[in-house]
């Protein structure tokens, strides 16, 4: 194996003249300089940076030009330096660890698809690059006395082909084991990461620094602006805070106890996520279609959902209740990566759900009330008075109580989510590369389905993450997006029944 | 509705899938149940409780390692810790009035052992100090705790591992210094 690899970087530079060899020995001991890891981490490095020297000679990029593209003083001090940061848990996420099983894990999925196909070569020094301005997402999670924590992690981020399902549980048990996964399939460029991490909002920003970086690699040379973080900047304190610490607390505060929703039929697939499909529409069409109904895209959305969801049930009463995860940023202002994001529930009988037209001005009034920032700050102090309270109880007795109560629970106060990250943007050099962009929930326990959607450019993709085989659902929203006149392109994952 | 596939084809899984975990669980309770039953029919000691220990070691250790934090250290003081209960049990149940001697001796002894694994790796096992720190602190404690025993019966034991932990927690204070202190800061945060 080790031969296989070494085979065509020897061949290489046996090719080139003594100028362009004394070149490449001095690139490789200013790598060295820059890369203080273990033996075998070391090492795979340096086989990263040689097959990244043999993709560009293999597509005639001139030696100097490659060696200025993946210049180790891009490194900075990252791999150079021994891990000593550490990140206690964000409020939202202490409870990830803690009620997370085997086969249940709260991971999400973030993907761009580009305009050709992925270099592997490329995307694994895009990744060596990039994580170094995240260093919340070079960590591994550990178990303290009372919480979970995050400890700085120096090692090669390995990237990974895609094979399986989409948000597969992580390995974090191992030392060094990361949190989150890069992978690529065709022109896809994804990004999985374990809630524990970072949230939507966060996820995106890493994804976007990594695809630019990956079209740098590639010779693309755009103009950046603010909506893109340069992997150049040394990382700020503000970049990793817990802002739910922050935030002044609300003189009230509100429960999180819902009572449990209508769930769609179907059997539960032992996979979960059994299939994920992808519904691609125009993003000013779908606009303008909700428009015509006097409510937000993501207003319409939710109209959509609870029409199919009431389609998808064998049920004849009770309340159909979507969550709605609320970006807490827009009342905060934070540059953040870690987790800054509450929920809401839009709650409806079951016979409402009777069209989009009934539906649609009452989700509209309910979230303008409940995801207002009233709302939101008292659920806040409720989670913040919650782990005030919980903070001196040893973690082995809060974590088998936390998992029955969520094994009892579970999402069952709810039937649906929706995720919507809204409008992403990118500068226009690297945004001309990118077709558009996904945004995938990971499986639930009860619920058969997770809804989330990213528009990028003129293309909003709605995605639909299914935990039974019934197909009712995504049929029923399909007929009603046809019937309202907006072309869908739909994509997906072949249905895992096993 | 016409989809096209832009994923590859999900993996098969075996006829078990993953549920052998399951049923692995269940087949441990059905035994420890087995052994309850026969015991109860039989008489005598309650050996069972020995049998269903035993049994909890096994899943604990080889059929559902820990999520988080399973390396050599941890896995090994788990492993220490499960002997124990187990040697507590069986002198509590079965043949009584020695492991105020034996248990104490074990965990010197697993002080010892840990303490050469995580020497052996010092750079990976920084980050694996938890479960050390924990036994160290138990060790202490539980010589405290066993000290009025101790003026009583006069054994060494029970000194001897609140030494060994105490002795165990300097070199490690003094080997790392300061990340010693960062170290025990992480485990023991309450944000």
């Amino acid at each position: 194996m080790k031969e296989k690899t070494k085979q065509p970087f020897d061949i290489y530079r046996q090719g080139l003249t003594e100028d362009e060899r004394q070149r490449l020995a001095d690139f490789f001991v200013a790598l060295d300089l820059h890369c203080r890891l273990p033996g075998r981490q070391a090492r795979g490095m340096r086989e990263d940076f040689k097959r990244a020297i043999c993709h560009y000679a293999e597509t005639s990029v001139p030696l100097d030009e490659a060696l200025a593209r993946l210049d180790a003083e891009r490194l900075g001090g990252f791999y150079a330096r021994p891990p000593v940061l550490w990140f206690p848990l964000d409020d939202a996420a202490k409870i990830y660890p803690i009620s997370m099983k085997r086969n249940r894990m709260a991971v999400f999925r973030l993907s761009a698809y580009l305009d050709r196909d992925v270099v592997p070569e490329l995307l694994q020094m895009a990744l060596t690059f990039t994580i170094k301005r995240f260093p919340s997402f070079a960590t591994t999670l550990k178990q303290g006395f009372f919480w979970h924590y995050l400890d700085s992690a120096k090692r090669r981020f390995r990237i990974e082909r895609e094979t399986d399902m989409p948000c597969r549980p992580l390995k974090v048990s191992r030392s060094g084991s990361q949190s989150f996964r890069v992978l690529y399939e065709k022109n896809r460029i994804s990004a999985e990461f374990f809630h524990v991490l970072t949230d939507g909002v966060g996820g995106m920003t890493f994804l976007k620094a990594l695809t630019a970086e990956y079209l740098r690699l590639e010779g693309v040379c755009a103009r950046r602006d603010e909506t893109l973080w340069n992997v150049e900047d040394t990382p700020c304190a503000e970049e990793f805070a817990n802002e739910f610490a922050r935030v002044p607390h609300s003189a009230r505060a509100s429960g999180f106890a819902q009572k449990a929703a209508v769930q769609m039929s179907g059997r539960l697939a032992r996979r979960r996520p059994c299939r994920i499909l992808h519904f691609k529409m125009d993003a000013s069409r779908l606009k303008a279609v909700a428009g015509t109904y006097g409510a937000t895209v993501g207003a319409y959305m939710l109209a959509l959902m609870f029409v199919a969801g009431r389609a998808a049930t064998d049920e004849q009463e009770g309340e159909a209740a979507i969550q709605v995860p609320v970006d807490m940023r827009k009342f905060h202002p934070s540059r953040t990566v870690r987790n800054f994001a509450l929920y809401c529930g839009i709650r409806l009988p079951l016979q409402a759900a009777a069209g989009v037209e009934a539906v649609v001005e009452e989700i509209a009034r309910q979230l303008e009330q409940k995801a207002s920032r009233e709302a939101m700050e008292e659920m806040l102090t409720s989670a913040n008075r919650l782990v005030r309270r919980l903070r001196y109880v040893p973690l082995a007795i809060k974590q088998p109580v936390a998992r029955r109560i969520y094994d009892l629970l579970g999402d069952r106060a709810f039937s649906n989510t929706f995720s919507n990250l809204g409008v992403v943007r990118m500068p226009e050099g690297y945004a001309a590369h990118i077709r558009d962009m996904d945004f995938v929930l990971g499986g639930a326990a009860t619920n058969r389905a997770a809804c989330a959607m990213v528009t990028f450019g003129n293309t909003a993709t709605f995605s639909v993450t299914k935990m039974t085989a019934d197909p009712s659902f995504e049929e029923a929203l399909y007929r009603l997006l046809c019937a309202d006149g907006i072309a869908v392109r739909v994509e997906g994952s072949e249905c895992c029944e096993d | 509705m016409k989809i096209d596939i832009t994923y590859p084809r999900p993996r098969r899984r075996g006829v078990f899938g993953s549920h052998w975990r399951l049923i692995a669980a269940w087949a441990c309770v059905a035994a420890a149940l087995a052994c309850g039953v026969v015991n109860l029919c039989v008489g005598g000691p309650a050996w069972s409780a020995v049998a269903a220990m035993g049994l909890y070691t096994a899943w604990t250790l080889g059929l559902s390692p820990a999520m988080v934090e399973c390396n050599r250290i941890s896995q090994f003081i788990k492993l220490v810790v499960c002997a124990c209960v187990l040697l507590a049990l069986i002198d509590a149940l079965l043949a009584p009035g020695w492991s105020l001697e034996v248990i104490p001796l074990v965990c010197s002894g697993a002080l010892g052992v840990s303490l050469v694994l995580f020497f052996t790796d010092l750079e990976r096992q920084k980050q694996n100090m938890g479960s050390l720190l924990l036994l160290m602190f138990v060790c202490m404690a539980g010589s405290l705790a066993g000290f009025p025993m101790w003026r009583e019966s006069g054994g060494w034991a029970l000194p001897a591992m609140g030494l060994a932990g105490a002795a165990a927690l300097a070199t490690c204070a003094a080997a790392l210094r300061r990340d010693f202190l960062r170290e025990l800061k992480r485990r023991f945060h309450t944000e």
